[in-house]
């Protein structure tokens, strides 16, 4: 094969990836770095914009209700993503377990996922309901509290709420994942492991675990950065209240937004932005993400 | 096969791009609104005899009810500098931001002119301090509100005291002897309720209880909000709570306006801060508080010193609306005479133009009204910034703060001038 | 696994466990939405079946329901069928053309899927506003797409590599140009993952909620999780069984989907993470 073939073979390729890249330049990496550079101005709807440097930032660093929303991102991050994990992983297993009923059981459990974040927000706002509320009929009925809760009303039923409905809703996604992990197992392991009599938990702490790490660290990854960046569920459920308790980066950055300040919320976003992309770098080097790919 | 049906969806895609959004018909406007179905159905009827009476068509665009969504939702537009909506209707409290980001169209070429009400028609606290801006009428108001003392009369009666108490020690005394008594019948009896929930209305309870001489702004750039003053008027809210325990203790985690009418409306309380709204339900039947209620200006630190916080409704005109003077005829309409009236009498709003008020068919209704207009007379604006929104955020914070015990109200104050201070260097 | 009968009825237990807790909210949402009160589990309330909310939504002129609906379901579908056709060809240059690079293409793409949607939101409005496209389809479509497009790669890419290299080499040996060996041989190959690849944009998209808020204004452009999530504000008496009427109906489309399709997007949504 002569050069030349070669070169037009690349021009050819660098053509059918062009649309890719010119969307995904345009309408991704662009606006990222004019939010960039939006952070360093000042953009207020009632001033003229005027280039301040690090100023969104000195504001920021003195700013407690950045500092809440920090801590409150971070928190929901800890508390709901080894939750979905757990949960994922019993649901995987229950679902790879032969049975006739196993097509509807993934339907099922499928179904959550698919459900818009907003609709599902605005369903546990209804659950958590003072009055109306299936959470506190059922709570009372299992004895755990005396007399209605006002759990929105309260910053740590808040919380609890936003985790119970971000569980809800993507714990099955984690299941699908696993279950795809799981399939890839050899059964042969397993019979060996049966012929040295290792018990149940012995062949998932032994075999099953160790085999899934890479999808458990793949998981890990997407579920730390969709928490991280909680929008929908925070700006339905509880408007980021009480008392701005619940408040997430991304809400954060969306009310400086939409109240008119787009230098602050650029700020705001580009933290967002920094810490999602050093968790990521982070994850991959201890993952050894995509290892087998290139 | 199918590669080709996507690239006919492609050729399709283009179509779809380059359909902006229907300009809406020729003659006709969109009106942005929020507020409860009940009102909705109000707005619907004014807009349906609007285009009987002037052939302009009205078409709502309905907002959320809550209040900062609403903003945020015509921010948004005006920011794109869309030409729908036309017209809406705003908080008292953004009108600074809307008029100084230019946004508003000025309104002073429509006023006085072909039916429409000169600025002499409304209450000058409004038309002058508020709706004015940068020397230009930028918005009309639509209703006005002001925080009123609710109290009741029988139990004032019961109890020997005189009538509703003009100070706040008055109000302390009162509340004390009336407690002590109904405790024996009620043990869930607090003599006084208002809002100490961190949210926009607890600025308003917070301005009011430093009444007349309490401060609140920006001077020569520098922020007032830490005087003597203010230091006694949130010590004495706590100490409401805390010391005297005449305000329930879920004061400041649960009371907004609502929570604070139905502990009122129960009958649980003597006193209610609350605004004017508050009356018709009062009144309405099956209350058991119905004919036993009083309404009072608000106290002071001394007789006559006492100060409502003003709040209410504005409409104002887009910058970037296409139909400009059919907007303002629908906004002349809003602030006419019998409209006022009508809304008053439907919605119970409280007129914003002051003839209104000795109407003698709303007086024979709402015996109240001569009261009201006093009130509303000498209302005080909270300040008139861009950027006012982020400093109440501060100040609900700290106050809330203070009212739980978390900080005393002297560190409250102090950080809430820190922080403000930041604000306000960050925007001038 | 061993043990089948000591441990059925437990499999059993959790299995019914598992699916009511995916289902109990959705049913929960539906019962609330045909029920003439929102309270209908409290001690004395029953569930009195109505179809008044449903009506009230559904015929309500000024809370255009109807439109959100429908500019979700072009907005979603444009932008799937955009990303699908944009993502095909690149695919195809990646598994099959000596494209220096192409790795680096594959972990930019991945690295975008990563970025938080507020980073990009408020340039994108302003972008938006001084093209004079805010409140139309190009303003949710554009973004869309370019968002869906790092995951229609990945799901397209794995797909493609598993189509046999000999099929398309042969096609190209009697005188196709690559394009069209891509249309003939592979595309109509691997249908059935670019229908799932489909599927999950569609499904993406049609759940957004950040960039409609701020890219739209109104009913002319809105879509359905806007429309949910502003449908009546936080405070005042909220109308729950018109929103949950609206919750169910905007919910319909996707769960349908799920049900009817479950297989295919199990596949599609592990192509993209798992690499077998």
């Amino acid at each position: 094969m002569g050069g030349d073939r070669t070169i037009r073979e690349t021009l050819r390729g660098w053509a059918f990836l062009a649309p890719l890249a010119v969307f995904i330049l345009g309408f991704v990496f662009v606006p990222v770095a004019g939010t960039f550079i939006d952070s360093l101005h000042r953009e207020v709807t009632f001033l003229p914009r005027a280039f301040i440097g690090l100023g969104n930032y000195r504001s920021l660093s003195s700013d407690p209700w950045f500092w809440q929303s920090l801590r409150f991102t971070v928190l929901f991050v800890l508390v709901s993503v080894p939750l979905e994990l757990v949960l994922g992983m019993a649901f995987a297993l229950l679902l790879h377990r032969p049975s006739r009923a196993r097509g509807a059981l993934r339907a099922c459990v499928l179904l959550p996922w698919a459900v818009p974040a907003a609709v599902s927000g605005r369903v546990f706002e209804l659950v958590c309901n003072f009055q109306y509320g299936p959470a506190n009929y059922i709570a009372e009925r299992l004895g755990l509290t005396v007399g209605p809760v006002n759990w929105l009303g309260s910053a740590w039923g808040a919380f609890f709420a936003l985790v119970a409905g971000d569980t809800w809703k993507t714990a099955p996604f984690v299941a699908v994942l696993f279950l795809a992990g799981l399939s890839a197992i050899p059964g042969d392991l397993y019979r060996q492991a049966a012929v040295d009599r290792a018990g149940p938990l012995q062949r998932f702490t032994r075999i099953t675990l160790p085999l899934l790490r890479p999808v458990v660290v793949v998981a890990l990854l997407f579920r730390t950065i969709d928490a991280l960046r909680v929008f929908d569920l925070v700006f339905v459920l509880t408007r980021g209240g009480p008392g701005g308790s619940t408040t997430s980066l991304s809400l954060y950055g969306y009310d400086a937004f939409a109240g008119g300040d787009v230098g602050y919320g650029s700020a705001v976003s580009v933290v967002l932005f920094l810490v999602a992309f050093a968790l990521s770098a982070a994850y991959v080097r201890i993952g050894r993400f995509g290892r087998g790919l290139s | 096969m199918r590669m080709r049906a996507i690239f006919r969806v492609l050729c399709a895609v283009s179509a779809f791009l380059a359909a902006a959004a229907p300009p809406s018909p020729a003659g006709a406007i969109t009106f942005a609104v929020g507020g409860a179905p009940s009102e909705f159905d109000q707005w619907e009827r004014l807009a349906r005899e609007f285009e009987g009476k002037t052939g302009i068509r009205v078409e709502l665009l309905r907002q959320p009810t809550d209040t900062g969504l609403r903003r945020q939702g015509l921010s948004v537009s005006l920011q794109a500098r869309g030409s729908s909506p036309d017209a809406f209707l705003m908080d008292v409290a953004w009108l600074a931001q809307f008029a100084a980001s230019g946004w508003l169209e000025p309104l002073d070429p429509f006023l006085g002119k072909e039916g429409c009400a000169g600025r002499e028609a409304f209450f000058p606290r409004m038309i002058d301090a508020v709706d004015t801006y940068d020397g230009r009428v930028a918005a009309l108001p639509v209703y006005v509100d002001g925080g009123l003392l609710y109290y009741r009369k029988d139990l004032l009666e019961k109890y020997g005291l005189p009538g509703p108490p003009r100070t706040w020690d008055e109000l302390l005394r009162y509340s004390e002897v009336v407690q002590r008594g109904e405790r024996r019948s009620r043990p869930g009896f607090y003599a006084f309720v208002w809002q100490g929930a961190q949210y926009e209305g607890l600025v308003c309870d917070f301005l009011e209880f430093a009444g007349a001489s309490g401060e609140f702004g920006v001077e020569n750039g520098a922020v007032v909000i830490d005087t003597p003053r203010n230091r006694e008027a949130l010590r004495f809210m706590r100490d409401l709570i805390g010391k005297y325990g005449i305000s329930p203790p879920n004061t400041y985690t649960d009371m907004r306006e609502e929570e604070v009418r139905t502990f009122f409306q129960e009958g649980n309380a003597l006193f209610e801060r609350n605004w004017p709204y508050a009356f018709a339900l009062h009144e309405s039947r099956g209350s058991p508080v119905r004919g036993k209620t009083g309404v009072a200006p608000l106290p002071g630190w001394s007789p006559g010193g006492g100060a409502a916080s003003l709040g209410g409704w504005h409409a104002g005109i887009s910058r970037f609306s296409e139909s400009k003077p059919e907007s303002a005829k629908f906004l002349c309409y809003l602030a006419s005479y019998d409209t006022q009236k009508d809304l008053a009498r439907r919605l119970g709003w409280n007129p914003a133009r002051r003839d209104v008020y000795a109407d003698p068919e709303l007086l024979a209704k709402n015996p109240h009204f001569p009261e009201l207009r006093a009130v509303f007379e000498n209302a005080r604006p909270r300040p008139l910034l861009p950027y006012y929104s982020r400093l109440s955020a501060i100040l609900q914070r700290h106050v809330n703060a203070a009212l739980s015990g978390m900080s005393t109200p002297e560190e409250a104050l102090s950080a809430a001038r820190r922080e403000m201070q930041a604000i306000v260097s960050r925007y001038r | 696994m061993n043990g089948e009968g000591r441990t059925r009825l437990p499999y059993l237990a959790a299995a019914a466990a598992m699916t009511a807790y995916c289902i109990g909210p959705i049913v929960f949402m539906a019962l609330t939405a045909v029920s003439r009160r929102p309270d209908f589990l409290s001690p004395g309330a029953g569930l009195e079946f109505t179809a008044a909310h449903f009506l009230e939504v559904l015929r309500t002129k000024s809370l255009h329901f109807l439109e959100y609906f429908r500019n979700s379901l072009v907005v979603s579908a444009v932008s799937a069928a955009l990303s699908v056709s944009v993502a095909a060809p690149a695919a195809y240059a990646i598994t099959r053309l000596e494209v220096p690079g192409r790795t680096a293409v594959l972990f930019s793409a991945l690295a975008v899927s990563m970025f938080p949607q507020v980073s990009l939101v408020g340039y994108l409005f302003r972008l938006m506003t001084s093209l004079g496209w805010i409140n139309t389809y190009a303003a949710l479509v554009l973004p869309y797409t370019a968002w869906i497009l790092p995951l229609s790669l990945w799901i397209l890419t794995s797909y493609f590599s598993s189509v046999p290299r000999d099929l398309d080499r042969a096609a190209l040996i009697d005188g196709c140009g690559p394009l069209e060996a891509l249309r003939k041989v592979i595309v109509p190959v691997a249908a059935p993952g670019i229908f799932s690849t489909a599927l999950l944009a569609f499904i993406f998209a049609f759940n957004e909620l950040l960039f409609a808020l701020m890219l739209t204004t109104d009913h002319h452009a809105r879509t359905i999780p806007v429309g949910v999530a502003l449908f009546e504000g936080l405070h005042g008496e909220i109308p729950w069984g018109a929103v949950m009427a609206a919750a169910t109906l905007s919910t319909a489309p996707v769960v349908a989907l799920t049900l009817l399709f479950q297989r295919r997007i199990i596949q599609g949504l592990t192509r993209g993470a798992v690499k077998e």
